[in-house]
């Protein structure tokens, strides 16, 4: 027969094994969620910026299409028939005289 | 303690940190910033699709221009102090352009304007129960800017497209204009702008995105774009260059010829599409508003007139068409005739007996077309005029056109068949006219008239063809009609006008205008219609004056103005004379 404390030894051996299993699961979980908090941080902080580099980006965007705007009225009105036959005849072009009879 | 307890309590701590400093900033921080933290709805503008000549220039395109708004509660400084600050720059923009050549009247009317814009955006400002007031639209970026550098808190802009017109009054009837609808909605009006608005306009898209409360966006946040659908452009047929001699040519002879109004139409006979179209006088549509309205419709499309003698080519077509008459067919046409009560003679008083039908219309003889008219009979007559496209719209891609009117023909008496032979009694635009006579030039084929050649929608384009009708008379009788035009500019009383060596088909018109139940005896609607070169036509063109005060007659206003247009043209076209 085994004496008592042998078996109550086995259980306690036991019973610390699987607590022991049970800490160190308990702090892997937590090791592994603080680090996805932190890495969520830092993606969200990334992402932070990213949503002022976007409106950056928009601003600039929408800057360089007025730009664009205002440049091409600007080449219709020094193109446009008006302008030019106006400038003719400002630097003393005449039409010419012989045509069609 | 225990570790694994010390450790909830850290893990435990933290988090309510987290969770305080997320509560303090959604809810208890005023935070100073145009937008909130939650959906922001805002709209997309879409720009309208520009217009453009056959060179490929912009005859319509946009510029930046800016709503100006305000926010009553948001004010730094007074309203009436701010509406003074604000009113020198949003009245109009002629004195801005003007404003080294302003005379003593305008500079009245300026300080007059200026008084009453005051007085509108004080009364706006000053009321608190708005949160948002409209103090002005289509602000040009160059006023946007000034406005901007007075500091006045409490006022913004939005993005508010503006048309732009760089050829300023070049054809301005024609292209049309953009006002405002019932809903403040950019909408075209008139001409291009008017029939294409749908197309042109494009829609509007929307942008819904979560932003924090400095207007950064969230990009985990929802994120719902709709993108703008922009306006399609138009391009048209309009030749800039025949345009504007066209435009030159008709302002120096409305003036030198003392008439109320002239229109010019150039149209390609081939394929139906117009070249230029002008009326003078006319308006800038980039100062629409310092204009009177009346001159914004557009004359070649929605006035009708009674056409006189260049309507003889039509019942001399039909006749012919018919073979009631040929080229050897003659007239007494010895002196005036009476008809149902009515005495109908020449419009010179000068009769030329056993005249062939060449010869009528070489003399624009309305005795001569009134024995034409007989042999033909009213239904057949009138079966003509509906198939020339008369009494109804031609349908030109252009807003108001008018459809003419024709008397039905059950209510045509012995008269209306004798005055209507030589354009007389019936009500035609001149659109109609040109379009009619195209058919003559154009073998018998009749084409109803385009402006748009093609329009692109994204990145499809959408090209639209010549739209044939029918075939109205056979390419004999057009050919037959057209000698006779030859013979008319060489031998009639236009022929000292018409430039030497070329063959230009042609017919003058002289209408007496109807006024109250009778014809004006000193009013008239000079005209000349014709095609060049008369046997491989490049253009066709008509020229319309009314109430011409230095001669009434056609011969002597419109004839010699289409032919100083046409020389032009084929200077431009490197047409040799065939001489």
């Amino acid at each position: 027969m085994l004496p008592v404390s042998d078996f109550k030894i086995k259980k306690k051996r036991n019973f610390n094994l699987i607590g022991r299993i049970k800490v160190q699961v308990l702090l892997a979980s937590a090791i592994l969620v603080i680090s996805l908090f932190f890495v969520q941080l830092v993606f969200a902080n990334s992402l932070a910026t990213d949503g002022e580099k976007l409106a950056q980006i928009d601003q600039e965007i929408q800057k360089l299409e007025a730009e664009n705007t205002t440049l091409k009225v600007k080449i219709a009105q020094e193109s446009s028939l008006v302008t030019l036959s106006q400038k003719a005849k400002d630097a003393g072009f005449q039409k010419p005289q012989a045509q069609a009879p | 303690m225990d570790r694994i307890k010390i450790f909830q309590i850290i893990i435990i701590t933290v988090v309510a940190i987290i969770i305080f400093r997320l509560f303090y900033w959604q809810f208890l921080s005023d935070v100073s910033s145009k937008t909130n933290s939650f959906l922001k709805e805002s709209e997309i503008p879409a720009s309208r699709g520009e217009i453009y000549a056959t060179d490929g220039f912009p005859l319509v395109t946009n510029q930046e221009a800016f709503l100006l708004y305000g926010k009553p509660s948001e004010l730094s400084k007074k309203p009436s102090e701010v509406a003074k600050t604000l009113a020198p720059f949003l009245i109009s923009e002629k004195y801005a352009t003007l404003s080294a050549n302003l005379s003593d009247q305008d500079l009245k009317q300026k300080e007059e304007e200026i008084s009453k814009k005051e007085q509108d955006l004080t009364t706006k400002l000053e009321n608190q129960s708005f949160y948002w007031v409209q103090l002005a639209r289509k602000v040009p970026l160059e006023v946007k800017d000034k406005i901007e550098k007075s500091n006045i808190s409490g006022l913004g802009f939005e993005q508010d497209e503006k048309r732009f017109y760089p050829e300023a009054s070049m054809a301005a009837q024609l292209l049309g204009f953009v006002g405002f609808d019932k809903f403040g909605q950019d909408t075209g009006y008139f001409g291009l702008e008017g029939y294409w608005d749908r197309k042109i306009r494009g829609k509007n898209g929307r942008l819904g995105q979560e932003q924090d409360p400095f207007g950064i966006p969230i990009l985990v946040g929802r994120y719902r774009p709709i993108a703008p659908k922009q306006g399609s452009p138009v391009y048209s047929s309009l030749d800039r260059t025949v345009q504007y001699i066209v435009e030159e040519k008709l302002a120096s002879a409305v003036e030198r010829y003392g008439a109320k109004d002239g229109t010019v139409i150039v149209a390609d006979p081939k394929t139906g599409h117009i070249l230029a179209m002008a009326t003078f006088p006319n308006y800038n549509p980039n100062l629409r508003l310092e204009f009177d309205e009346n001159l914004y419709k557009n004359p070649a499309v929605a006035d009708t007139f009674e056409p006189g003698s260049i309507f003889k080519l039509i019942t001399m077509s039909a006749a012919l068409d018919l073979s009631v008459v040929d080229l050897n067919t003659k007239c007494p046409c010895d002196g005036p005739r009476q008809i149902g009560g009515y005495e109908i003679s020449t419009w010179n008083k000068k009769y030329y007996p056993d005249s062939t039908m060449t010869e009528i219309i070489q003399h624009s003889d309305n005795v001569g077309m009134t024995f034409v008219s007989e042999k033909l009979g009213v239904d057949k007559f009138y079966d003509y005029i509906t198939k020339f496209g008369f009494g109804k719209p031609t349908k030109i891609d252009l807003q108001e056109e008018s459809a003419g009117a024709i008397r039905p023909k059950s209510e045509w008496r012995v008269i209306d068949l004798a005055t209507a032979s030589f354009g007389q009694g019936i009500a035609v635009t001149p659109i109609q006219m040109v379009q009619a006579v195209s058919a003559i030039a154009n073998g018998g084929e009749l084409i109803s008239p385009k402006v748009a050649v093609k329009i692109k929608d994204r990145d499809k384009e959408e090209g639209i063809k010549p739209d044939f009708e029918r075939q109205v008379v056979s390419s004999k009788t057009a050919s037959q009609i057209t000698e006779m035009m030859v013979n008319a500019v060489e031998k009639g009383e236009a022929k000292a006008y018409a430039p030497k060596g070329y063959k230009i088909a042609g017919k003058t018109g002289t209408a007496q205008i109807p006024l109250a139940g009778h014809y004006d005896p000193n009013k008239t609607i000079a005209s000349f219609i014709g095609f060049a070169p008369a046997y491989d036509p490049k253009f066709v063109m008509l020229v319309r004056f009314s109430q011409p005060s230095s001669s009434p007659y056609g011969s002597e206003t419109a004839a010699p103005t289409f032919f100083e247009i046409a020389k032009d043209l084929f200077n431009y076209y490197q047409i040799l004379p065939e001489d």
